[in-house]
């Protein structure tokens, strides 16, 4: 009886697999298998393109850039048709061979990209990525609640922010902060330089109320701080949610992060994957998915098409140009390390 | 912790093989992570992500760096005043709890159970709502006029300690009230009516009696509160760099797993180094409930 039991248990489970071995495979003109975080677009853009084209897409997800290559190396640069991660991990995938060099006269809309999201370290000749989605750091916050008028890095140093301010966890930018204070590159390996952007920072750390990686916004919202330097999404949170906080380009320089989009090595339906990228290229489906997630618009031509209300959250302004913004790129092991001491050191002098 | 199936060895190895499961979970999951970390410990990190299998004993060296070291004299003087204060709240706690009739002792051990069944985390956001700028304690401080503007407890030390004493008091009330469940009261009246002052007669009969049932809530709240790491995270802003802290920040931010799990192992022996001491000095073998 119990052998029966468990052949049919057994069968059921062949069954319901091939369910959904063929359930996937939808569409008429086949299926695109898209690798990226969750909810980086909206429903509409992805029924949108299944309707003109009759490629369903199968839309998976990772929790962290370091899964997706695990994930990747694993299957050998094949099983995914489209993948979308952080510049630094797609600098190894590239490295790993595990990236295809892209056709660029198969994307129309090609010509629409902002240059200045162009040509970073991951892929400096845009040989193998197309931007989707940029972090730019930027500083917000609440006239009403600070006697300053922010304009850059150097002011969040000033006396009468004291206990006001909130920043967020990522070491690199906020030791970066302090480094573009003192004139110096977010990606300097000199460990004298990164040492000496440290004691800069003990100079911050009575200002500091918090220092948070987690819905930084809310204590901004609360009023829990005046100030704060937060990741990209938040201060799009921040702004939606009160229209008049300051967003400030700080004047050092602005340090950004990109999010691009390549075809593995071995994609099993890398046609799927180039209509697809041509067609959140088009300006207008472009606009509506950096509305939805909240990112930089890295497509020149859909910022028009950005509404007025996420305007200058979502795009820079026109006076920044490549020259004063700069990548935050992968360092050398020995000056990740000066930077988590000179790190540890700012965190315990904030109490 | 795991005890063998005890004197009489079962001669058909029938019992024995009940126990296969346990060691094999063990061995699996207890002692193989911990192989794996302290292997992990002595390598390299590589350049980009991961480790390479190169010897160093580098990782070990780092910690002896001040700002790593002053982490761990942190997390200690952190863990000894949430341990002073929960003795202070929960010894007196248990040990009534003890002396309250059948029913009442059920309802409050209910009351006790019952913030158990949400999970910890969600009760720390719940002192966030109560301890924020024009949250719940300072609305109440200011219609009481205590206060005339925000006291700014959030991200503070003591909303630190009161979110550890918080987390580990439970531990310690359950602790004395077994302990002092199983005490014979009649001893106590005894002492009394052989002329001994309430104060001696605790001293000399119920501390000692419920000594082993405080020594484990000691220890049930010490060793927690070395690695409880997330409560300084949340309610203490990040400023509070505990051990524990340290390593998630190691391991999640710089991706240095070596270093990391040098960290760990030095904690780990930290923490055993302390109960053994403390068992030294306590004279107490028998820690009720837990060795």
């Amino acid at each position: 009886m119990k052998k029966f039991a468990a052949a049919v248990l057994a069968a059921l489970l062949l069954v319901s697999t091939l369910a959904g071995c063929s359930g996937a495979s939808g569409g008429e003109n086949g299926e695109l298998v898209l690798y990226t975080w969750e909810g980086m677009f909206p429903q509409e853009v992805l029924d949108g393109f299944t309707e003109e084209t009759g490629i369903a897409v199968n839309y998976t997800n990772f929790d962290t850039d370091e899964t997706m290559l695990a994930r990747l190396e694993a299957a050998k640069g094949g099983d995914y048709d489209l993948v979308i991660a952080d510049d630094y991990i797609i600098e190894t995938a590239i490295a790993a061979g595990l990236v295809q060099e892209l056709d660029t006269s198969k994307l129309e809309n090609y010509g629409s990209i902002n240059p200045v999201y162009q040509g970073q370290f991951y892929d400096p000749e845009n040989k193998y990525t197309v931007p989707y989605g940029a972090g730019v750091q930027t500083i917000v916050y609440n006239p009403e609640a600070v006697d300053v008028e922010i304009q850059g890095y150097a002011d969040l140093w000033d006396a009468s922010l004291e206990d006001n301010l909130g920043v967020i966890g990522s070491f690199r930018v906020i030791n970066g902060m302090a480094l573009k204070v003192l004139g110096e590159s977010y990606n300097t390996e000199d460990v004298a330089t990164i040492e000496a952007a440290g004691d800069k920072l003990l100079e911050l750390a009575p200002n500091i109320r918090l220092i948070k990686d987690s819905n930084t916004q809310d204590d901004l919202l609360s009023g829990e701080v005046g100030a704060a330097v937060l990741y990209t999404s938040q201060a799009t949170q921040a702004k939606m949610a009160n229209p008049d906080l300051e967003v400030v380009f700080p004047e050092e320089g602005i340090g950004f992060g990109v999010m691009a989009q390549f075809i593995p090595a071995n994609a099993p339906n890398a046609d799927a994957a180039y209509a697809f990228m041509d067609y959140i290229l088009r300006p207008e489906v472009s606009a509506q998915c950096f509305e939805y997630i909240g990112y930089y618009c890295t497509n020149l031509d859909a910022e028009e098409y950005i509404s007025e209300e996420y305007r200058d959250f979502l795009t820079l302004p026109e006076d920044i140009d490549a020259s004063s913004m700069e990548m935050i790129e992968n360092v050398s092991a020995e000056a990740l390390e000066a930077h988590n001491r000179v790190w540890t050191e700012f965190q315990a002098a904030c109490e | 912790m795991a005890k063998p199936a005890g004197k009489k060895r079962n001669k058909y190895g029938g019992e024995a093989l009940t126990l296969v499961p346990l060691y094999l979970f063990t061995l699996l999951f207890l002692v193989g992570p911990l192989v794996y970390m302290v292997v992990l410990s002595f390598l390299t990190q590589a350049d980009t992500w991961g480790v390479v299998p190169e010897f160093t004993l580098e990782n070990y060296a780092a910690i002896g760096e001040p700002v790593y070291l002053e982490t761990f004299w942190e997390s200690l003087k952190l863990a000894v005043i949430t341990t002073v204060l929960v003795i202070g709240l929960g010894y007196p706690f248990g040990y009534f709890m003890a002396k309250l009739g059948p029913k009442w002792k059920r309802r409050t051990m209910l009351l006790l159970m019952i913030p158990f069944w949400t999970s910890s985390l969600i009760r720390l956001y719940g002192w966030i709502i109560i301890f924020r700028a024009g949250g719940v304690f300072d609305t109440l401080l200011t219609s009481l006029h205590i206060t005339s503007e925000s006291l700014k407890l959030l991200y503070t030390y003591p909303a630190v300690v009161v979110g550890m004493v918080y987390a580990l008091l439970p531990f310690m009330i359950f602790a004395v009230y077994s302990s002092a469940e199983k005490m014979d009261f009649s001893l106590v009246e005894a002492a009394r009516d052989l002329g001994a002052s309430p104060f001696r007669a605790f001293l000399t009969v119920t501390l000692k009696l419920t000594l082993p049932g405080l020594l484990s809530g000691v220890v049930l709240t010490f060793v927690p509160s070395m690695g409880l790491f997330f409560i300084a995270d949340i309610l203490g802003g990040n400023k509070v760099v505990l051990v524990g802290n340290l390593i998630q920040s190691a391991l999640m931010k710089a991706h240095d797993w070596p270093f990391a799990a040098a960290l760990s192992v030095v904690l780990m022996l930290m923490t055993t180094l302390l109960i053994w001491l403390y068992r030294k000095v306590s004279g107490v073998k028998d820690l009720e409930g837990i060795v």
